[in-house]
């Protein structure tokens, strides 16, 4: 207890010393310092920099039905009369998380051909990614005398909802944050939840409605005859068509299967008409060109509407075959509205709609107050204990306000060092950590006293004060620790930021209080052999 | 210094109060749980979903120009924040679904819980913006949770409290004796109780940062009771022939001074949160104040006086010897 060799102390001095490089950086602007030297200081959370946090879900259901939806075109293609086999008559549909199959055109001898059409469906069927003993994406089972049904098992809906989470997660980065320079962290929570943060001083709203789009792009051709347009206006949509409308445009009969789709655009950016308005111009990769050039050149004096989200941003007419594949959207966009919906076409659709659960926007400004408010907090709290210690213990509380002010480098440092996030709880849990490291030493010091009381010198009261208190101090902290953990476990944002600071702040208050302080007191009392140790 | 003039044996009587400490006791539980269960917890947007807006006051920006803005009633307040601002607090719900456009009513209905409460949100952001010129500046705070995210938040909450307090109990249990452990268990829920019941009497709001200050409160709980606890035992062995009772009187009096002192020290930071910290920190301060009075008093009077009422078993094998945290010597 009373022996500090070289190793000992050299340990104790490396530890503070790596504190202070670690803490140093959150003081004086270390850019400039050479490799190697931490530069960067603790990171602020938003509550303390401002920011908005999101927190969204992408519904299973949606994603089991997107997936049936595309699943249908399959079917549709493999029960049509392709490579030389007879054509089944059916009609898909999907039901929440079922996908029916009637099937519409009974056979001659008046049954109708489901186990031909099971066959030639389950053939579409692939193992699920990764599945171990080959399980089937799709469970197709014949459900009466013309239905079939095809639903999702649990194992394949588990590897959808990932890839869903996996792309939806693309999606999202490219769409807030397109030139990928921005601070905004995108991470998954659960299997369908991303949570983003963007730090500084984002619009909220904005960052809501780039992200709640579908983001479905769509090249159709038009039904421009007049005797068809008034049917549909009255309600009898010509089969094949529906009637989609849009700002520029008005109603229009737009064909259901589109010629090209968003899959096909390579690029997408925000430029210029020749009246310096903001437009939108993209590019369509290969095959999009490609399909773009043949629909054009077969379609000649037709409208060609530029669909996204099932409404109508443009239909120009089509005066002659465009190679190349550069198309743009013109319209009485503002600058931004223009660049943000870019980066929904160039990011591409979402496997699902996005739900917002979540939403906190903290101005910088309030964060700057806050930062404000909680350094003048600790500062004045740290100030009233030293003081408070030293009125009580004298010269050994002196010791303790030393090992306390160690304390608070140590716990920055840990923080900064670990790339801990600090928020504005965190701060209350180092003000709350200044008022209970001191104790440990006062545990000490009270043991001292008392082996004073009983007789002993002062060499020895310290040996035995400190040996019986150390159970104490581990049996206290453990306890205080585990509540911290469990806080750091179950809670989440800011409140996390407190259990970080809390856990760091117990782990750093028993090493100064029990080895810093004693290396203190020993040094003294070895140094200055007191007769009497005046606490 | 100071403390030399502290008497160097106090001898106070403690457990001779244990009665009227367990009256007391009894009362402000039963007080809590009724307070409870009647009135309830003043939940903030954390567990009750909604959304709070918080702005800056100036001269044309005031309560009665955001009410009179407002497309629906809403709870608009105003209130000193962080750094001594004067704002305006304007507190809602999810509107009518009549205001939330044609777009809302096609939605499935177990989309429409959640998208409620965003759309109001953005409803009421763009006519406060729109009828009173404010830009996004001038909100200092918006948040929106919706009914989802804040129920499991308040069961993980709760979760959180049962298991600090299961997982305390183990711990002592593994340290000491089963009296001890159940001494110190029923004393963290003891505070907790009560802690409760004043949040419930004073109507504070209850969110994330109490839940936060409850489980800081029984971490430092337990390390009161921990320190007496330790004292006993080592008391109990050194003094065999002593009854319960008297060993349990010494030892709580002699960790009274470092009982004071470490409350003392914790009160002042703790107080220094309270004053300058802000409004965001006020209930969490207050939270934990008040829970180091509690804390004290429940290792004294609860803890204490269960261990005495329970008996201690001296024949039980220390369980340090054990765990080997006296070899660390």
């Amino acid at each position: 207890m009373l022996q500090f060799p070289v190793w000992k102390v050299s340990l104790i001095v490396g530890i503070l010393l790596w504190g202070v490089m670690m803490a140093l950086p959150n003081v004086v602007n270390m850019s400039g310092a050479p490799a190697g030297v931490p530069k960067q200081g603790v990171n602020l959370g938003l509550d303390l920099q401002g920011g908005v946090y999101l927190m969204m879900e992408i519904n299973p259901d949606e994603v089991v039905a997107n997936r049936l939806e595309v699943f249908a075109i399959d079917i549709r293609n493999a029960l049509g009369n392709r490579d030389g086999q007879p054509l089944i008559g059916h009609l898909s549909e999907v039901d929440g998380r079922v996908l029916n199959v009637s099937l519409t055109r009974p056979g001659a001898d008046g049954s109708f051909p489901v186990d031909e059409a099971l066959t030639r469906i389950r053939k579409l069927n692939g193992s699920v990614e990764g599945a171990i003993g080959g399980a089937k994406t799709y469970e197709i089972e014949a459900a009466g005398p013309a239905l079939i049904t095809v639903t999702v098992p649990g194992s394949s809906e588990e590897t959808l909802m990932k890839d869903a989470l996996a792309k939806t997660m693309t999606i999202v980065r490219r769409r807030v944050d397109p030139e990928g320079v921005s601070e905004i962290s995108i991470t998954p929570q659960g299997n369908s939840r991303i949570i983003l943060e963007a730090p500084g001083e984002p619009d909220a709203t904005r960052l809501k409605s780039l992200l709640s789009r579908d983001g479905k792009m769509t090249f159709n051709l038009v039904e421009s005859s007049p005797s068809a347009i008034a049917a549909a206006e009255k309600g009898v949509v010509k089969p094949g068509y529906r009637l989609l409308s849009g700002p520029e445009t008005g109603p229009l009969l737009v064909r259901n299967i589109p010629e090209v789709t968003g899959a096909d655009i390579a690029t997408a950016s925000q430029g210029y008409d020749d009246g310096n308005r903001p437009q939108i111009n993209f590019r369509l990769n290969g095959n999009g060109a490609a399909k773009f050039f043949q629909t054009t050149r077969n379609n000649s004096g037709k409208l060609f509407a530029i669909v996204l989200d099932d409404t109508i941003m443009s239909a120009p007419r089509i005066n002659e075959p465009i190679p190349g594949g550069s198309v743009r959207i013109t319209g009485d966009f503002s600058i931004e509205e223009a660049q943000d919906l870019a980066a929904i076409i160039e990011a591409g659709e979402m496997p699902a709609k996005v739900q917002f659960l979540d939403q906190r926007t903290v101005s910088a400004t309030l964060g700057q107050d806050s930062i404000r408010a909680g350094v003048r907090a600790s500062l004045i709290g740290l100030a009233l204990v030293a003081a408070f210690m030293i009125l009580a213990y004298g010269l050994m509380g002196f010791f303790a306000v030393g090992s306390l002010a160690a304390n608070i480098i140590l716990i920055v440092g840990a923080l900064s060092g670990l790339g801990a996030t600090l928020t504005l709880p965190g701060i209350a849990g180092i003000i709350l950590t200044i008022g209970m490291a001191v104790d440990a030493n006062v545990l000490v010091f009270e043991r001292i006293r008392e082996e004073q009381r009983a007789g002993r010198s002062p060499l020895t009261a310290v040996q035995a004060g400190y040996e019986r208190a150390l159970s104490t101090i581990l049996d206290a902290n453990i306890t205080t620790f585990i509540a911290a953990a469990i806080l750091y476990l179950l809670g989440s944002g800011p409140v996390k930021g407190f259990a970080v600071t809390l856990a760091i702040g117990i782990i750093t208050s028993v090493f100064t209080a029990f080895v810093l302080t004693r290396w203190f007191t020993v040094s003294w009392l070895k140094g200055f052999k007191p007769k009497k140790f005046v606490l | 210094m100071l403390l030399r003039y502290w008497p160097e044996d106090t001898k106070l009587n403690f457990m001779g109060l244990r009665l009227g400490g367990a009256i007391l006791s009894v009362l402000l539980i039963t007080a809590s749980i009724f307070l409870l269960s009647t009135r309830g917890l003043n939940l903030g947007v954390d567990f009750a979903g909604g959304t709070v807006m918080e702005l800056q006051q100036t001269e044309t920006l005031s309560v009665e120009s955001i009410r009179a803005a407002m497309p629906f009633p809403a709870e608009v307040n105003s209130a000193v924040g962080t750094d001594a601002r004067s704002i305006v607090v304007v507190k809602f719900g999810a509107a009518d679904p009549s205001l939330l456009g044609e777009e809302f009513a096609t939605l499935a209905p177990e989309l429409q819980a959640e998208r409620a409460q965003q759309l109001t949100n953005e409803i009421v952001a763009s006519t406060l913006k729109e009828k009173l010129g404010l830009a996004d500046e001038d909100f200092l705070r918006d948040d929106s949770v919706g009914p989802k995210v804040s129920g499991e938040l308040f069961r993980s909450g709760i979760m959180a409290l049962v298991s600090a307090l299961v997982l305390m109990l183990a711990y002592i249990w593994l340290r000491f004796e089963w009296q001890f452990s159940v001494g110190a268990v029923a004393a963290l829920a003891h505070d907790v109780i009560i802690t409760l019941g004043v949040f419930s009497l004073l109507q504070l709001e209850f969110n994330l940062t109490t839940i936060a200050a409850l489980l800081t409160i029984i971490g430092y709980s337990m390390n009161d009771t921990v320190v007496v606890f330790d004292r006993v035992r080592e008391e109990r062995r050194k003094y065999k022939k002593m009854a319960d009772r008297q060993v349990i009187n010494q030892s709580l009096n002699l960790t009274l001074s470092r009982t004071l002192l470490t409350s003392g020290t914790t009160l002042l930071a703790l107080f220094a949160i309270f004053f300058l910290g802000g409004p965001v920190l006020r209930g969490m301060s207050f939270a934990l104040i008040w829970g180091i009075g509690i804390g004290t008093y429940s290792s004294i009077f609860i803890a204490s006086s269960i261990v005495l009422s329970l008996g201690m078993d001296l024949n039980k094998k220390p369980a340090e010897d054990v765990t080997g945290f006296q070899g660390v010597r």
